[in-house]
């Protein structure tokens, strides 16, 4: 009932909004607010052990079912907070916007389709409202209809089906090869061809991963998240990419955690490692290298999901002592999603008044924005993992279990451990960048010394010393407030939340492998309270210099302006390499053409030939053959004369019998 | 639902004649009569479809029927299979929204009267290809349609029409022909046993067999599409958009669809079709049809001839389904025949709108088309979407099995094939979309107009119809497991 509740009711306000064409601010706001109670309720019920399952029994081959485990349900509630806290913010940032009437109705159709894809019971339905997210988040992404919106729209549709696709013959394959139509969380299924079952698991893998941004597969990512408004950009940073993490959960489940002895899978823990590691770096590297505030908060977005397909890797890899890494990614999953939103919608405000994203041409806005700077730097703390708030917990989490890997002795797992720090550096060196470009830089002051100077100091002046356009609504700083609470909570007191919630999630994870009656997640009993000590809180003390001497080498040196080169980048090389399939194409068409119409030429001139041959026969003419002179014999007469003469012939040499009954005719009457 | 054999008799010759019948009447009819015509046209295909479906249920509750009789040394029979009834049920459902679509379309064209009776005409031929029960009379009623359709293809009278439909009918003539020497060969080996049963050619033993595959293969190839026998087709798109929708989205490229399903799994047989190596020939060439056709497609710029590329691409998924020999292959085939025509004759029937209202045919040219005729647009963009084969959409499930199928015969290339097939139709249609609702040109048009319901309904109709479908698959989903169980119980 709650699950039906929490799913129908956005999806109704959303299609009478669209029947209506209008809508009120007021609508998001209230249906998020229900919909938050419905997930709080629901995650009550499943917490105090009665796994909510709906049915709905079609006839046919398509059987939707719903099933609130554990994981959904945190998943799900997590994502109604943050629907809650950007719909209250939604309305004071889209009234600076066109038409926020269509934006309101779309974000409805992505909240029902996200929240969908969490309480989805088997993979169809998954399926189903993974399309139903792409279709309706693509308006998210094209909402202003200029050029860079379409463009980045095409990117993000386009990785989308295609992360759709993907998931499909993931389900195909995997049903295929144990026979049954995978249940989510079900566990792993016994199949009886485990390369066919490989395979579906990579097609599960690329689809979600797609979708989480997970290098190489995150160039939409950046184009769409910063093409979108603001409030779009936040619940795509925040929650849209969860769901492609939330699936990889899933995958890995069914792939068994490293837990169950699965053939044909051995190498999903790795990978997943590696693509996380590389996100890791690929997407802190970006970002600093980024002006454009929005940009390098979506780059980060691809780095923190790196930390969550590490984590869900790592747990994959060390099986049974996989537990502690699968909480970290868990936990940073939810942590991940509070602070980038936060992100996002302080960034937000500054544009609304300002109308500029570019670091560089902002500065000194401490003094105009007290609330958003003070709300900011919650946020920015956070996702640099300071002790106190809440990434410092999952990242601490990870951190440990990035330890426990190294421990094993594999030497890349070892490396993997170093890099995780490296990334430390660079998250916090590029958070300290934004900040000091946003609030703390005397307006004016010429940060930077690289070659590609974006304005002159007079320019960068009068750019800040732009009249306040209003102040920033006090809704928006309360949905900001609502968050950075939250992540304060999570700070403050990491090991509660890590027992209330993370644990039992991966407790359910871990337990649906029980179902096979296989090991579960070893968990250590002190989880909960190992947050706090001297090593974790020096460690992370030390990244925060290290990343704020990186910082200041990089503003004096203006390393932050360098441009990859184009074979350096992802994208470039995609361009590079359409750009050649296109002009393969165009090659072949011409030699095609050429072809074909030389055959089509060649054709003509030879029925023509042909033609004008036959005619020839059939033109009365006279002449000798021997002495015998003919005149005035068409060509139907002379075919005559040969066949006939042909006929003589054949019947001199080869002289067959008469049938009997063709002689009827010389026969006298009786 | 009464099903004496009587009545099951009646239901049949009923369902084949009604579109004779009434083409009959409607020739009679004096060109002034619009209102009157309309109405005799609706009724006699709507008594078409309602005889049709009469049938058709009846032989999935498996309830057969058979008529026939001999004259001369050959015998004509009408015997309806599942598969035929899935062809027939269709063919003939979607025969009413072209037929509403019509009236809507061709309101204030001249040359109603021949239109309007061949376009009944070609509905007795292509229900008789669905329930023919022998092969002589499957290619009886074959070539019937392609002749019943040559005088739609050249409605307009132009020299453009003209010359498409020499093309149209030197293609489809050539086709029938190779067909006509196959049967006569078949006959000579193994008479004239029928289709309900069991293969036509079980248990003959001839080197000769792989050769007759190819010709019938070829014959039914032209009217199915299967590259390099395509040509007729885009050609063919001079005609008013109705027949495009209708006939060269549907009824009579699923002739030859239907023929080389017949061909493969009546004439010769899963078994002998296995030991003639089909499924590893066939699948290559339906594969790289799909995705030539639709690459080709991409750079078009007539909607129309757009959507006829694409269709030649999407027709190879039935074959590429057929040839797999495997029940999940089969029945995504089905689910695919039977899903696909909803998305593809809304997309027609969208251009058409757009056509008729704006003058655009070009889709370089449709920028703002979207501002002024939203709804039409909307359709578009839903039938576009339901061509990449997105879940809310029924041709999801046609993609889904033929997935599964291909995977089953150990052919999972083909599924990769499938999927970026979907994605390079998404390359097609949504650029068109997103440049009708953001482009700067805006027209000057109104989605209004008496006309204009009469279009956009069976279009809104048939969207409805593929989400529904969609969402819960089971209502369409004992056509492709009645055949599935036919072939291969």
């Amino acid at each position: 009932m709650l699950i039906v509740s929490i799913l129908a009711i956005p999806f109704t306000a959303a299609i009478i909004m669209l029947l209506l064409r209008r809508g009120s601010p007021a609508v998001p706001v209230s249906v998020s607010a229900i919909v938050f109670v419905s997930s709080c309720l629901l995650l009550r019920g499943v917490f105090s052990g009665n796994d909510a399952v709906l049915r709905v029994s079609l006839p046919g081959p398509y059987v939707p079912t719903f099933r609130a485990d554990a994981a959904s349900s945190v998943f799900a509630a997590l994502a109604a907070f943050v629907w809650l806290a950007v719909s209250i913010y939604m309305p004071g940032y889209m009234k600076h916007e066109k038409r926020p009437e269509s934006f309101y109705i779309w974000t409805l159709f992505t909240q029902t389709a996200v929240l969908g894809v969490f309480l989805a019971g088997d993979f169809l339905t998954m399926l189903l409202f993974f399309e139903l997210m792409t279709v309706a988040s693509y308006f998210w992404v094209i909402d202003r209809w200029d050029r860079k919106a379409v463009r980045a729209g095409y990117l993000y549709l386009f990785f989308s089906l295609a992360a759709g696709f993907l998931v499909a013959m993931g389900i195909v394959m995997t049903s295929e090869a144990t026979g049954i139509l995978p249940a989510v969380g079900s566990g792993p299924a016994a199949s009886s061809d485990p390369r066919l079952f490989g395979w579906g698991i990579a097609m599960f893998a690329l689809g979600f991963g797609i979708k989480a941004g997970i290098v190489p597969l995150h160039v939409w990512l950046p184009h769409a998240h910063s093409a979108a408004p603001t409030p779009a950009s936040a619940l795509l940073s925040g929650l849209l990419i969860k769901v492609g993490a939330y699936g990889l959960v899933r995958t890995a489940g069914m792939a068994g955690w490293g837990l169950a002895d699965i053939s044909g899978v051995e190498w999903f823990g790795p990978t997943l490692t590696a693509a996380g590691i590389c996100s890791m770096l690929i997407g802190v590297v970006s970002a600093l290298l980024q002006s454009d505030a929005k940009r390098l908060l979506a780059y980060h977005s691809i780095s923190q999901m790196g930390y969550i397909a590490f984590g869900l890797g790592i747990g994959s890899c060390l099986g049974a002592d996989g537990g502690v890494a699968v909480a970290g990614a868990v936990y940073h999953v939810m942590n991940h999603a509070l602070f980038k939103a936060a992100l996002f919608l302080g960034v937000g405000i500054i544009y609304v008044s300002t109308h500029e994203t570019n670091l560089y041409r902002l500065g000194g806005l401490l003094r105009r924005f007290p609330v958003t700077a003070a709300l900011m730097l919650v946020a920015v703390l956070g996702i640099t993992g300071a002790p106190g708030l809440n990434g410092y917990a999952s990242k601490t989490l990870l951190h440990h279990a990035a330890g426990i890997a190294a421990e094993t002795g594999s030497r890349w797992l070892a490396w993997a451990e170093r890099l995780f720090v490296v990334t430390g550096v660079g998250t916090a060196a590029s958070f300290i960048k934004l900040y000091y470009l946003i609030f703390l830089r005397k307006p004016g002051e010429e940060a930077h010394r690289g070659k590609r100077a974006d304005k002159s100091p007079a320019d960068a002046r009068e750019q800040s010393d732009m009249p306040a356009k209003g102040r920033a609504p006090a809704w928006m700083h309360a949905a900001m407030g609502l968050l950075a609470a939250a992540m304060v909570g999570i700070g403050v007191a990491p090991g509660f939340f890590a027992e209330k919630l993370v644990i039992p999630v991966v407790r359910t994870l871990g337990a649906e492998q029980g179902i096979a009656g296989l090991a579960a997640f070893a968990l250590p009993d002190h989880v909960g309270s190992a947050f706090w000590n001297a090593g974790d809180v020096f460690s992370i003390i030390i990244t925060l210099i290290v990343g704020m001497l990186v910082c200041i080498a990089g503003l004096r040196l203006g390393i932050f302006h360098w441009k990859p080169p184009v074979w350096m980048t992802e994208e470039g090389l995609g361009k590079m390499a359409a750009k050649g399939v296109l002009r393969l194409w165009d090659e072949g068409a011409r030699e095609y053409h050429v072809i074909a119409d030389n055959a089509h030429e060649s054709g003509d001139a030879l029925k023509n030939r042909l033609y004008s041959f036959v005619r020839k026969f059939d033109r009365a003419r006279s002449g000798t053959v021997g002495r015998v002179t003919v005149t005035g014999i068409s060509a139907d007469a002379a075919l005559l004369f040969v066949i006939l003469a042909l006929l003589i012939v054949w019947y001199i040499i080869v002289h067959p019998d008469i049938p009997e009954s063709w002689l009827w005719i010389f026969r006298t009457q009786q | 639902m009464p099903y004496s054999a009587d009545a099951l008799k009646i239901y049949l010759v009923l369902g084949l004649s009604s579109g004779a019948a009434g083409g009959l009447a409607v020739m009679l009819i004096p060109g002034a009569r619009r209102r009157l015509r309309n109405m005799i046209t609706l009724l006699f295909a709507a008594s078409g479809a309602v005889f049709s479906w009469l049938t058709a249920l009846s032989v999935f509750a498996g309830k057969g029927t058979r008529i026939g009789f001999v004259s001369g040394d050959l015998e004509w029979s009408l015997d309806p299979d599942p598969l035929g009834a899935v062809f027939g049920l269709i063919a003939s459902t979607l025969w009413m929204f072209a037929t509403v679509y019509s009236f809507g379309y061709m309101a204030e064209k001249s040359g109603q009267r021949v239109y309007y009776s061949f376009f009944l005409f070609s509905l007795s031929a292509a229900v008789g290809v669905a329930f023919a029960g022998n092969l002589v009379t499957l290619y009886l009623f074959y070539e019937l349609l392609t002749l019943a359709t040559y005088p739609l293809v050249i409605h307009e009278r132009t020299p453009e029409a003209a010359a498409a439909g020499t093309k149209y009918i030197m293609y489809n003539l050539s086709g029938a022909g190779a067909i006509l020497i196959a049967i006569i060969i078949t006959y000579r080996y193994a008479g004239d046993p029928g289709f309900t049963g069991g293969p036509v050619l079980a248990g003959v033993n001839s080197p000769m067999l792989g050769w007759l595959l190819v010709m019938y293969i070829v014959g039914f190839g032209v009217k199915a599409a299967l590259m390099p026998l395509h040509r007729w087709l885009p050609a063919a798109m001079v005609a008013p958009t109705p027949v495009s929708a209708l006939l060269h989205a549907v009824a009579v490229v699923y002739a030859g669809v239907f023929g080389v399903i017949r061909v493969v799994y009546s004439v010769f047989g899963r078994g002998l079709a296995g030991q003639l190596g089909i499924s590893r020939v066939l699948p290559w060439v339906a594969a790289s049809t799909i995705l030539a056709g639709v690459i080709v497609a991409l750079r078009q710029d007539v909607l129309k001839r757009r959507l006829a590329y694409q269709t030649v691409s999407h027709l190879s998924y039935i074959l590429l389904g057929a040839f797999t020999l495997q029940p999940w292959g089969l029945a995504g085939a089905m689910m695919q025949m039977i899903t696909y025509p909803f998305m593809k004759m809304t997309l027609f029937f969208c251009a058409g709108i757009i056509a008729r209202q704006t003058g655009e045919t070009r889709i370089s040219r449709m920028g703002g088309v979207g501002r002024k005729l939203p709804w039409t647009m909307a359709a578009f963009t839903a039938a576009a979407l339901g061509m990449t084969g997105m879940l809310p959409l029924s041709t999801f499930w046609g993609k889904y099995y033929l997935m599964k199928g291909s995977v089953a015969g150990g052919m999972w290339p083909f599924a990769l094939v499938l999927a970026a097939s979907g994605l390079i139709n998404a390359a097609c249609f949504i650029p068109v979309v997103v440049q009708a609702f953001r482009g700067d040109k805006t027209p000057s048009c109104k989605e209004k107009g008496g006309s204009m319901a009469l279009m956009f309904a069976p279009a809104a109709a048939l969207v409805v119809i593929a989400l529904v479908t969609g969402l819960v698959p089971g209502i369409v989903w004992p056509g492709a497991e009645a055949v599935t169980d036919w072939f291969f119980g």
